[in-house]
């Protein structure tokens, strides 16, 4: 594991300490139980698998550390924020912790109407980074040349990479990754390896959400999986 | 600049002059003075209207027959050269109306289907702007092209089939034109002039719309070998420099 | 680094975004104003092409034609409504308040010029007399910022409903009953020389609850639980 290098002024948890605290979370889908009673801690330049079939909950997961949606139960605490406030306290902490995650779904988060350069340009706008990042960043994914293609006229693939840029260009400390290998060829993987050591490296944490054990086990140090909306740990061979 | 552009621009320039010397030369009008002279460029400005769109329409045949690109953007071209020609003949009009008949507008059928021609044909412009694949928008506007054109003859027979204010045809009618033999020769020399312009309008609007063509395919085709082929790690920042895989150069593919 | 802009910078960015993607489709002054300048022009041949008549009821027709195309204009489904960009807003940590607000200024602008666009074919078409017509200055800001308010109120209510360009109109046009009776009256009031000053301000009233609902129902409608 990289050494801790938490530079200041990030909303990291305590030094050295947990990224996200789980305990016994309870989430919902339109009124549907989905996670019973979750209990999970990412530290600190750690990157952990997330596996389980379809419909056991590993996007709901994603989505309540993410800041997206309020759990129902339970205590969960990311990059020390209360995300299961109630009321506009909460809702304002969740807006505040959202903008140092970068949640990469399976709806690439892009303007289908505007360019691959602008989206990007946006993002870093929206969120007070520097503009001209937003170029390095689809450059580092190899979209450079794409930079003025709508986002309408681009592959499913090109809109997965782009929507890695769009974590390049704001630095989470947490990053979520749902369906890592979907729609990704082979380079492209490498390039999700190098985002997590950059997050890594910033001592925040990744979760790679996979159904293929064996394509996450290069990618992190440990793996869970959820059986019935709660996680257990799982062994992956992680050379 | 293509040969044509070399002989047509300067064309184009000395028929406009001399146009515009005939139509101040031509003798005033006995009853409207000079006002009457606002035909000069009222008149061939709706000429233009009717040959734009009907340019449209003949192109959009060709397309739906031949699918080729070029008479998709001659239809696209002309008729936005066309809605142009249409709104200065309905801007002119209404200064010519104004003193002659007191109103800006009067619900005349010759106004009230021009107008209805104009808007038919802004549809038809939003039509193409709305739809953003090339071949499905060619034979989308190439279709609507078609029906829009229903319109033309309405508009030119309109003052014949319903009696009204606006005078009817006086030059393209059965018989000999009811016209004074000197302001006919004064007209028709500004259709010509209006027509070459019109003409280097329409080439350049062409050209315009095949680079833009161009660049689309261009920036298409830029991102596609290129996906994947490298992956760098950009430096944003010095927590980014100390990651243990600053640069990391994947097999080029290409 | 991290934490998002400040919320005004937020808005700009997301103006700026609103008025590109119009530049770029060209919906609101060239579908939607089209579209009105011809419901001015079909309307006279509905009542009869009397020109006394028309000079009458021609600012009404005006205002009515406004109001329906206004509504059209405010609840259509903009780029900001589909999944990518609504992941891309919430991922960038977008102050709901922020986000309505720019909408807002936004549909304002598109409004006005929607408005300044349809003013000189009704001048034409009807030939109206409008003796207080300096307060076409007042009024015409006080409808478009109005509708966008109420607009925007709407939309956010019927987000992601499959009926919401039929439903908008619906719930927004009953609300803006104070913005024609305001609009019309006031130049009426000029006609026989007396102060528009009430209908002003039942304007101005109704153009502040029509806001502060917009932007206090803001967050609760963010849909995060």
């Amino acid at each position: 594991m990289p050494e801790l290098c938490a530079p200041t002024g990030r909303a990291s948890g305590p030094e050295g300490g947990p990224v996200a605290t789980l305990e016994s979370v309870h989430a919902t889908i339109a009124g549907t139980p989905v996670l019973r009673g979750v209990d999970l801690r990412l530290h600190a330049g750690e990157v952990v698998g997330l596996l389980g079939p379809n419909g056991s909950g590993k996007s709901t997961l994603l989505k309540v550390l993410a800041g997206m949606l309020r759990p129902v139960g339970g205590t969960c605490r990311v990059l020390g924020v209360d995300v299961g406030a109630d009321g506009a306290t909460g809702r304002a902490g969740r807006a505040r912790v959202r903008t140092s995650i970068t949640l990469i779904g399976h709806q690439p988060a892009l303007y289908p109407q505007l360019e691959l350069g602008e989206n990007l340009r946006l993002v870093a706008r929206l969120t007070g980074r520097d503009e001209a990042h937003a170029e390095s960043a689809l450059e580092a994914v190899g979209l450079a040349a794409a930079r003025h293609r709508r986002a309408d006229r681009c592959s499913h693939g090109m809109l997965r990479r782009a929507d890695l840029a769009r974590a390049l260009l704001t630095e989470p400390q947490l990053l979520l990754l749902d369906e890592a290998h979907a729609g990704l060829d082979r380079d492209s993987v490498h390039l999700v390896q190098v985002l997590t050591d950059q997050v890594r490296a910033r001592s925040g944490a990744c979760v790679l959400v996979s159904h293929e054990r064996d394509q996450l086990g290069p990618l992190v140090d440990r793996a869970v999986e959820l059986v019935d909306g709660a996680p257990v740990p799982v062994a992956v061979v992680t050379t | 600049m293509t040969r044509t552009d070399r002989f047509l621009v300067p064309a184009a320039g000395v028929l406009v002059l001399a146009g515009l010397a005939a139509a101040l030369a031509a003798p005033p009008d006995r009853l409207q003075g000079n006002l009457q002279r606002l035909m000069y460029v009222h008149v061939p400005a709706a000429w233009l209207a009717y040959l734009s769109f009907g340019l449209t329409l003949a192109a959009s045949v060709a397309w739906l027959r031949r699918r080729h690109e070029r008479w998709d953007r001659l239809a696209a071209s002309a008729a936005e050269v066309g809605v142009f020609f249409t709104a200065l003949t309905i801007a002119l009009g209404a200064i010519w109306g104004k003193p002659v008949w007191g109103v800006w507008w009067t619900w005349d059928p010759r106004l009230v289907s021009t107008a209805v021609l104009l808007f038919v044909y802004l549809g038809y412009l939003a039509l193409r702007r709305a739809t953003v694949d090339p071949v499905q928008r060619a034979r989308r506007s190439a279709v609507f092209g078609i029906v829009a054109s229903v319109q033309i003859p309405v508009v030119h027979l309109s003052v014949l089939w319903w009696r009204s204010l606006h005078q009817p045809p006086t030059v393209l009618r059965p018989g000999d034109p009811t016209i004074d033999h000197v302001m006919l020769a004064a007209l028709l020399l500004n259709v010509v002039a209006f027509t070459a312009v019109f003409a280097v309008a329409l080439r350049l609007r062409m050209r315009l719309a095949r680079q833009d063509a161009e660049l689309a395919a261009a920036t298409t085709a830029l991102g596609r070998p290129l996906a994947g082929s490298a992956v760098t790690v950009p430096a944003l920042t010095a927590a980014a420099v100390t990651a243990p895989a600053v640069k990391k150069t994947i097999g080029d593919r290409t | 680094m991290n934490g998002s802009a400040g919320p005004g910078e937020q808005v700009r960015a997301l103006v700026g975004l609103h008025l590109a993607l119009e530049r770029r489709t060209g919906e609101a002054l060239l579908v939607v104003a089209p579209f009105g300048a011809v419901a001015l022009l079909l309307l006279p041949m509905a009542v009869g092409t009397d020109i006394p008549l028309l000079r009458q009821v021609g600012p009404g027709f005006y205002w009515l034609v406004v109001l329906l195309f206004g509504v059209m204009l405010t609840v259509r489904h903009t780029a900001e409504d589909g999944p990518g960009a609504q992941a891309l807003l919430a991922q960038c940590g977008v102050d709901p308040v922020a986000r309505a607000v720019a909408r807002v200024v936004a549909d304002a602008v598109l409004l006005l010029a929607f408005q300044l666009v349809l003013a000189p074919v009704a001048v034409a078409l009807y030939d109206p007399r409008i003796p207080g017509w300096p307060w076409l200055f007042a009024v015409l800001p006080l409808v478009a910022i109005g509708l966008a308010a109420l607009g925007a109120l709407a939309g956010a209510v019927s987000s992601g409903a499959p009926g919401r360009a039929l439903l908008g109109p619906l719930l927004v046009l009953p609300l803006a009953v104070p913005l024609l009776l305001g609009a019309t009256q006031v130049i009426e009031a000029a006609r026989y020389a007396r102060a528009p000053w009430p209908w002003l301000l039942l304007m101005g009233l109704a153009e502040l609850l029509a806001l502060l609902a917009t932007l206090l129902t803001a967050p609760s409608l963010e849909e995060t639980e």
